[in-house]
């Protein structure tokens, strides 16, 4: 997708967004209704109950901590806790469920009404001609209720696993009954980034509650979106489609991106949106309509008769929300408060991935709270890139907080130049080795040593008498060809602060 | 209120329910006789009145996460016609999308 073609459709279209973001409770030791274990993958139907296959006479009993674990959610994300609620039986014929209906939660969710507000930075800001830059921008939350997740099928026979084409399926039960929560937002999202931020702050939230892995690609957190165009100044809403199978935050912006591109030029070449679901394909990188039969949803809901409801108490409540972890928001308020940092580089420190701030908490434990700033730039430039081009995350890099602590340390007391931290990085984190002992192999020691400077200005100022009279008639400009000669001849070495010194003096 | 022979076939198309067109004049006579039912119901005053969501006088029915022992896989597959690697094998789905 040309970023241009999406930047000119949102100039003349803005697009209205709401997403769906399904996220299981992996970290459940068992699933919603009954005894079985939670755990990815296995032998197919290793991990399955009377209760979870639907057999007659089973009783299912929901689960305190997924109830826990979905009012958590709300509180996190701001939402109103219901004092009354009740799950719900939605009818449907499909074999991942061998009920034939998945219970769920209709009129009487645990969460309504809540917020989640993001930071948009960076390439994000120019998807909004009608922002300035960066500026965050507050997400509605419309609910979130607990539902049980469906089986996996299998399809046999057809291309490349497609249901089409297929001889037969064969399904496996292992994931049905695990505790699934559905968030809906509003449909107040506008760009792609903003669908991106979003999705990634709220893994975020989830992941601080330690309620999942959010795992993308194994499906533990599935985003799907509804996306329609109108003209901008508009208040009315477009005709919807609804984009399913993005399996990253990446795919999930390029999909919304091809989406309003799409719907954007269907509308201006005289034609017309059909309110319909599409797939991503991330590989052709373009969405196509599922052509599924037009079918008629009805799930006839009706009140799950062999639950009881639930009434939540004020108290209950409160004494979850005070064992609410420290949320990405409160994070990124505290490293600004706490060690100075600016608001750019708090949010990209908690922005992404939890590792990041526990990294630069760690490493300025070690270092003292006066080198954070420091700290920050080296993980904001330095590991940043590192990570970008070797396409790892923190976890699985050779760099730990202690490296950086001791190599900022190194920059600080004069030892190593920042120019010479640039090369030790890099070779720290290719090696794993400390900077101290880069810096000791490497003979990389910067040279504080006046008198050793001394010796070398001398010499370059002996070797350029046309230089040392020009600067002494009012050439100033020429410090830089000396501090240049001075650093060549010490191989790169001197300490720029002291090489500078010792000049301005000597040529006084 | 009636119920007219189009919404009975629309009721057992939804359970997948295949219907004669006797069994559609009979279930529809049986769907009237209880749609006169919650007629004569609705001539009470229910002002005021909760809907009941569940016959006992319970809530907050709970149990503590703690894994229980899962069925034995020629447990689980003991009633199913046909099974592959495990699985229970579905006849082929002409048409349908995958739901969540």
């Amino acid at each position: 997708m040309a970023k241009d073609r999406l930047a000119s459709a949102l100039e003349r279209w803005e697009a209205v967004i709401g997403l769906e973001i399904h996220t299981e409770l992996t970290t459940l030791a068992t699933k919603l209704f009954c005894g079985c274990p939670v755990e990815f993958g296995g032998q197919p139907n290793s991990r399955v109950c009377p209760i979870c296959l639907g057999l007659p006479g089973s009783l299912p009993v929901p689960n305190q901590a997924a109830i826990e674990a979905t009012v958590l959610a709300g509180l996190a994300t701001h939402c109103e806790i219901a004092e009354w609620s009740q799950f719900h039986r939605k009818n449907y014929f499909y074999p991942d469920m061998p009920k034939n209906y998945q219970v769920s939660q209709y009129d009487a969710p645990f969460c309504t009404d809540g917020w989640v507000e993001i930071d948009i930075e960076g390439d994000g800001g120019p998807q909004r001609p009608d922002r300035d830059g960066a500026y965050t921008t507050r997400i509605g939350i419309t609910r979130i209720h607990l539902e049980e997740d469906t089986g996996k099928m299998i399809h046999v026979g057809g291309a490349e696993g497609r249901i089409s084409g297929a001889t037969h399926s064969l399904a496996d039960f292992n994931r049905a009954g695990t505790g699934l929560i559905e968030l809906v937002t509003e449909p107040d999202i506008r760009t792609p980034e903003e669908a991106r931020r979003f999705a990634q702050k709220l893994r975020l939230i989830w992941l601080s509650l330690g309620i999942s892995d959010c795992n993308m690609e194994e499906g533990s957190m599935r985003v799907d979106a509804n996306v329609s165009v109108r003209t901008r100044g508009e208040s009315e809403f477009g005709v919807k489609a609804e984009v399913k199978n993005m399996n990253s935050f990446k795919a999930l912006h390029d999909a919304l991106a091809f989406e309003i591109v799409r719907q954007a030029e269907e509308l201006e070449s005289g034609g017309r949106v059909v309110q319909e679901t599409r797939h991503w394909d991330a590989g052709a990188k373009i969405t196509s309509s599922l052509r599924s039969k037009e079918e008629a949803h009805d799930y006839r809901y009706f009140p799950e008769p062999d639950m009881v409801p639930f009434e939540f108490t004020e108290e209950w409540i409160e004494t979850l929300r005070a064992v609410l972890p420290e949320l990405p928001d409160d994070k990124k308020k505290r490293l600004m408060t706490d060690y100075g940092i600016p608001a750019h580089d708090a949010t990209v420190l908690t922005g992404e991935d939890l590792a990041m701030a526990e990294f630069f908490e760690a490493a300025v434990t070690i270092a003292g709270a006066e080198r954070a700033k420091a700290i920050s730039n080296v993980m904001l430039n330095d590991l940043s890139m590192h990570l970008n081009a070797a396409g790892i995350s923190l976890a699985e890099s050779k760099v730990v907080p202690s490296m950086v602590a001791e190599l900022v340390a190194l920059v600080e007391d004069g030892t190593i130049s920042s120019k010479q931290a640039k090369e030790v990085f890099a070779e720290m984190a290719e090696t794993g080795d400390s900077p101290g002992a880069i810096v000791e192999l490497r003979g990389m020691k910067q040279v504080s040593d006046s008198g050793a400077i001394e010796e070398v200005v001398d010499r370059v100022l002996a070797a350029s008498p046309d230089q040392v009279e020009a600067y002494r008639g009012g050439k100033t400009g020429l410090m830089g060809f000396f501090v240049g000669q001075v650093m060549r001849e010490m191989g790169g070495q001197a300490n720029p602060k002291v090489v500078n010194e010792v000049l301005a003096e000597k040529l006084r | 209120m009636a119920i007219s022979e189009e919404q009975v076939r629309h009721v057992a198309l939804l359970a997948r329910l295949a219907l004669t067109d006797e069994q559609v004049a009979e279930y529809g006579e049986q769907l009237n006789s209880i749609l006169e039912h919650i007629d004569t119901i609705r001539q009470l005053d229910l002002e005021g009145v909760e809907p009941t969501a569940h016959a006992v006088d319970m809530v907050n029915e709970t149990r503590a996460d703690e894994p229980l022992p899962c069925l034995p896989l020629d447990a689980v597959l003991l009633n199913a016609p046909e099974a592959e690697d495990g699985a229970f094998v579905v006849p082929r789905i002409v048409a349908g999308g995958d739901e969540a």
